[in-house]
């Protein structure tokens, strides 16, 4: 798994290629991390190049939006693939972490 | 008869790395010419080393055996037994391997360098080398020594460290099949589950233990509970993780702590009592209860991938809908459905690990066509069509092993009107 980190005015993007899986835990928990020590109100998670996400990823993620929210800060996805966007449904995770299909719409709503 | 003689060091000349070696060094000088030993034997002493001679290579070989020397100064042309034959006993003999050989000669021609090296030597010296090459090849086969009698001592005690190793992985692994034959001893018997009913799984667990497991009991003499349930990750710890709530799912605790089976209100309560954990660790949970004279079905989900109801007479359906896992949520309610089954109806239990298989170009396998399988199986035992999912997975992902815990569990009622427990 590789995660490239970019820094806007309107929050951080972090551009995640590989699949998030129990394997890759380690190298998503030290990026989630890295965006709260940088103070990041507005994380966006882009999943574009995710293809596949297991439970145990499911589980990072909703501990990555309940950490977030203790710091009044908020995390978003952005364009998760078919297979994936499937998965997050099942556990009813748009509920709970928004999902953009547009990197601006993520950053302007977001940030609002 | 044997002459050897363990001279006293001098200690004095050559600077401070001879005398370094020196003061642990042993050297084994082998040569027939007197007047040539007396004068090598004073010339090492004086560099400070603790000097043996003997005058053939016979007397040299039960000197070495004796004294395990640092270093062995071998003339080639001896009488009893020459340098390169001596070379060779002190190669075969595993109590010398550190020994340096160094083999003096008084010609250096290329072949005979290259017999006296395939003989056993480490290095040569000429009869006629000046001091300065005299110490410098000594230093070196010194050094040599000492590294290999290093490497000796670190080879001892990784050999004793992975002897520990493996007796420790013995028995963690006879700890681990013993959970597992435990495990797999909680798990549904086959066959006829009831009058009318048949029950039937397949269950591979990822590693030696799974975090997947599943049930079927009776509630009473009409009603059945069933659920599957997936702990996140892998192991051991998603294992305990998972027989704590398959303990929590018994009908005898379920029915103290909240009176019924009813799906809805398991999860709710399990909800509550199965946080997230702080390293993100959760479980996702199907239950039903079906009650046996009317087939009719009452379950609800935990984010689990769920249900698959496969009948005669329509393609199968999925029989869950979008929910929280346990833990994501602690107010999160969870809703029922229900449905009627019918006689030859087919209900799998299964975890996502049995499609969410990968192909060699990372393509996962997938519900549909896990769905597919399951449909083209109608005409085949229930236990063949269980046993097709797992083959056509393996082939998919072109592994015998899955990367997940991969379960199916399969009821399928029979023709039979009259279903009552046996």
């Amino acid at each position: 798994m590789k995660i490239n980190e970019r820094s806007l005015p309107q929050g951080m993007i972090l551009d995640i290629q590989g699949d998030l899986t129990y394997a890759n835990r380690t190298v998503f928990k030290a990026a989630i991390e890295k965006a709260k020590q940088a103070c990041c109100k507005n994380l966006i998670l882009n999943f574009e190049q995710v293809r596949f996400v297991d439970s145990a990823g499911l589980g990072l993620l909703v501990l990555t939006a309940q950490s977030l929210k203790r710091v009044q800060s908020k995390v978003s996805l952005l364009k998760p693939q078919i297979y994936v966007r499937e998965v997050m449904s099942l556990a009813n995770i748009p509920t709970m972490i928004p999902i953009y299909e547009r990197e601006e719409d993520a950053l302007t709503v977001r940030a609002a | 008869m044997m002459k050897s003689n363990v001279m006293k060091s001098a200690r004095q000349a050559a600077g401070l790395s001879v005398q370094s070696e020196a003061s642990v060094a042993t050297i084994l000088l082998v040569e027939d010419e007197p007047v040539t030993r007396a004068s090598m034997v004073a010339r090492l002493t004086r560099l400070g080393y603790r000097v043996l001679e003997a005058e053939n290579g016979r007397v040299g070989l039960d000197v070495a055996r004796r004294e395990h020397p640092d270093l062995l100064i071998v003339d080639w042309m001896m009488p009893e037994m020459d340098g390169p034959t001596l070379c060779e006993a002190v190669r075969r003999d595993p109590l010398l391997k550190s020994s340096q050989l160094l083999l003096m000669t008084g010609q250096d021609q290329p072949a005979q360098i290259a017999e006296g090296l395939s003989r056993g030597a480490d290095d040569f010296l000429s009869k006629s080398a000046s001091k300065q090459e005299i110490i410098a090849r000594v230093l070196a086969g010194l050094r040599t020594s000492r590294l290999v009698r290093e490497l000796e001592t670190t080879g001892n005690h990784l050999e004793s460290s992975l002897l520990l190793l493996k007796r420790s992985q013995e028995e963690t692994e006879a700890d681990l099949q013993a959970a597992a034959s435990f495990i797999r001893s909680q798990l549904p018997s086959q066959g006829s589950l009831a009058h009318g009913i048949v029950l039937s799984w397949e269950y591979q667990p990822s590693l030696l233990l799974g975090g997947d497991l599943f049930g079927v009991m009776a509630i009473d003499e009409d009603n059945l509970a069933l659920y599957i349930l997936d702990a996140s990750g892998h192991g051991v710890a998603a294992a305990l993780r998972s027989v704590s709530l398959m303990t929590f799912l018994r009908v005898d605790n379920i029915l103290q702590l909240i009176g019924s089976y009813d799906p809805g209100k398991v999860l709710f309560e399990a909800n509550r009592r199965f946080p997230l954990s702080a390293d993100g660790e959760y479980f996702t949970l199907w239950v039903g209860q079906l009650h046996l004279p009317t087939g009719s079905l009452l379950y609800a989900s935990a984010g689990h991938a769920g249900a698959l109801l496969s009948s005669a007479q329509s393609p199968s359906r999925w029989l869950t809908r979008s929910s929280f896992p346990l833990g994501f949520d602690p107010s999160a309610q969870f809703a029922c459905d229900r449905l009627f089954l019918k006689p030859a109806d087919r209900l799998f239990l299964l975890s996502d690990g049995i499609y969410e298989v990968p192909s060699s170009n990372g393509e996962v396998w997938g519900r549909v066509r896990f769905q597919e399988v399951i449909d083209a199986g109608r005409q085949t035992s229930l236990s063949a069509t269980i046993a097709s999912s797992f083959s056509a997975a393996r082939c998919w992902q072109q592994a015998q092993q899955f990367s997940d815990d991969a379960a199916i569990m399969g009821l399928e009622l029979t023709e039979s009107r009259e279903r009552t427990f046996i």
